[in-house]
């Protein structure tokens, strides 16, 4: 049997060669299919990789909620955030905008259209932060005498020289710039910036003055500029609130203290799922099924058009066919052949769909690249699952096209085929 | 060419040895649109290892369906046929197959090499069948292109070469696996005076060398000469 087999995958092979133009015709209708379903695939693969980094970079990695305290005042900033690890949170950053944004200068360079945003360096952990320069906040940063800051990149070319860079409001203040962030594709042109929270950067967050007096005044005037008090939080992704898109699982844990902080009215709560890669990867999953079904109906024109080649050509090669099992071939062994040479055929096509999609992507990457930046560590190219499924499926349709002339050629006469 | 081996003279086998084939009242039959044909009738006769039998007969005595049975490429209708001492009546189309790879080699009046592949590969079809492997089929296929005088030809499509030495090819490849017995079916049908005698003289050569039985289907009285042994077929019987 295992004879019969080898012989029957030689014999396919030496065939196939010997057919060049025939392999080639039976060729294209599979090149497209497969070529349709791996683009597909990796289409499908970058799409979900680049969500997945966009989110983490944006929006948080997964199971990242966004808490907002509306309306009122946390009177006890430290309490309230205890009790945000209390309700499940692993990590937790402050995510705050200015109460009046400042603007930025460098030199005679003034930017006053930049997006500021007050954070701990547990933000860290809750996003991805891809460094261009520098390094990211740690615990030592809230030390420093001056504030610490980190700007994306767009901001860190317009304002030029990061070594003397001053923000403010009503008077400047010197900060220190300790890296800069890469944009990524769909944010390029915006000018933002973080700003570590620490008592040198108290005032350009929450507004001058230390006393609770003023802080309260502080906060109730933020609250009647309509900037809340904001939170990134970070919970473990088995947590059943992690599977509440509304965060009212989340929400409803924390307000059962929130006397301790100073909210009397827990509908001034609200938190959600701010990272949404899971659900953008679900819509392109759908998506890709779609489009692999059109893709899969264009493979099944090619495996016809493979059955119809390898229905005539066992036609044309019965005295071939004959003269094998003359020599000595089993049955099992020419269907194995004209089996296999369908399948050989087959993944010739499927090679060949494999290398054109590389440089469809090659040529798409580069014209992509061109238009939006895109990050380095995730490239547009065929996934090793969009090899396999190339592959897979040039086979199978190889194989179910190759069965039926198969049978014919068992059932033809051997007698009959060496007269011809 | 190269003798290696010494072997006895073609038809030298002992008389009372067993044969290596024998034909014991074979019938053959067809019905074609509910008429039944009978085209061999009480068949009977033995071949011995290093015998050369012609079979003769007009067209259509049933030569080439005798032949198809000696090769087990067809069953008789009736008798028996009891080659290299196995009863083939009975056998299942795998065993027959493998038999047939293992002690049948053929030569066919119109060559029936593979198109599009060079002398060597056409010659290691039955070695590729037999499962030798790559480097020892191609130095067998060699080894019997030089046996043949095609040593220079190796790499040529069946195409490129002439008659008698595509013949040579097909008579190299029909020995390939060292059969027991070698059919031929007109193996000089096609071919020149020169070509024919020169096939007959490698022919004839290669089997003494391997101590194979030969027989021979030909129209050809100087082919059928040069037998040890003449089965004359009239009207499916032998004579």
């Amino acid at each position: 049997m295992l004879r019969s087999l080898m012989a029957g995958i030689v014999l396919a092979f030496a065939g196939s060669r010997a057919n060049v133009a025939r392999t080639i015709l039976s060729c294209t209708g599979i090149v497209v299919g497969v070529g349709a379903l791996v683009l597909v695939v990796s289409a499908s693969d970058f799409g979900q990789r680049f969500a997945t980094a966009y989110s983490e970079a944006n929006a948080g990695r997964p199971a990242t909620l966004e808490v907002s305290v509306f309306e009122e005042t946390i009177t006890d900033r430290a309490a309230f955030e205890e009790d945000l690890v209390r309700a499940g949170g692993r990590d937790v950053s402050l995510y705050q905008s200015p109460m009046e944004p400042p603007s930025i200068r460098s030199g005679d360079t003034v930017v006053t259209e930049a997006s500021f945003t007050g954070v701990d360096p547990s933000l860290g952990d809750i996003r991805r932060m891809n460094m261009l320069e520098g390094r990211w906040f740690t615990d030592a940063d809230t030390g420093s005498l001056a504030p610490v800051m980190i700007v994306n990149e767009e901001l860190a070319a317009a304002i030029g020289d990061l070594a003397q860079v001053q923000v403010g409001t009503d008077h400047w203040m010197d900060v220190r710039v300790i890296g800069v962030l890469e944009s990524s594709a769909l944010d390029s042109g915006w000018y933002s910036a973080y700003i570590l929270r620490s008592p040198a950067s108290e005032e350009l967050i929450f507004g001058s003055g230390s006393s609770d007096e003023e802080e309260e005044s502080e906060a109730e005037a933020m609250y009647a500029m309509g900037v809340p008090t904001t939170y990134q939080v970070r919970i473990d992704p088995e947590d059943p609130a992690a599977d509440d898109p509304w965060g009212e699982i989340f929400t409803e844990r924390l307000g059962s203290a929130s006397w301790r902080w100073g909210v009397e009215n827990r509908e001034s709560l609200s938190s959600y799922r701010s990272d949404y890669a899971e659900m953008t990867n679900e819509a392109i999953t759908y998506l890709s099924l779609a489009l692999m079904g059109i893709a899969a109906i264009t493979l099944t024109t090619g495996l016809l058009g493979v059955l119809n080649v390898g229905l005539v050509t066992v036609r044309e090669r019965r005295r071939e066919l004959a003269t094998y099992r003359a020599l000595g071939a089993s049955r099992f062994t020419l269907f194995v052949a004209v089996v296999m040479e369908s399948v050989v055929v087959s993944l010739v096509a499927g090679i060949i769909a494999i290398a054109g999609c590389w440089a469809v992507l090659s040529v798409g990457g580069a014209v992509l690249g061109s238009f939006v930046q895109l990050p380095d560590d995730i490239p547009l190219n065929i996934p090793p699952a969009g090899v396999l499924v190339g592959l897979g499926s040039a086979a199978l349709v190889g194989l179910l096209a190759g069965i039926i002339p198969a049978m014919r050629a068992l059932g033809a006469s051997v007698v009959a085929g060496l007269r011809e | 060419m190269s003798v290696h081996v010494p072997a006895p003279e073609a038809g030298s086998a002992p008389p009372d040895s067993a044969p290596l084939l024998s034909v014991e009242g074979v019938t053959r039959h067809f019905t074609v649109s509910g008429d039944r044909i009978d085209v061999l009738h009480d068949c009977t006769f033995q071949v011995r290892r290093g015998e050369v039998v012609a079979i003769v007969g007009q067209s259509g005595s049933g030569k080439s369906t005798l032949l198809n049975i000696l090769g087990l490429l067809d069953k008789p209708s009736g008798g028996s046929y009891t080659f290299d001492g196995v009863d083939t009546t009975a056998l299942g189309e795998g065993r027959r197959s493998w038999l047939r790879g293992e002690g049948i080699g053929f030569v066919f009046q119109q060559f029936h090499l593979l198109e599009r592949r060079t002398a060597l590969a056409n010659v290691a079809v039955p070695l590729v069948i037999a499962g030798v492997p790559l480097l020892r089929r191609r130095a067998r296929a060699r080894e019997l292109l030089e046996s043949v005088g095609l040593g220079h030809r190796l790499n040529s499509e069946p195409h490129q070469l002439s008659g008698g030495e595509q013949q040579r090819v097909a008579l190299a490849r029909a020995l390939s696996r060292d059969p027991g017995l070698v059919l031929a079916d007109e193996p000089t049908g096609a071919l020149d005076a020169a070509s024919s005698t020169m096939i007959m003289d490698q022919l004839l050569e290669q089997a003494r060398i391997r101590d194979s039985a030969v027989v021979v289907v030909t129209h050809d009285p100087k082919v059928a000469a040069r037998a040890d042994r003449v089965v004359e077929l009239v009207e499916g019987r032998t004579r």
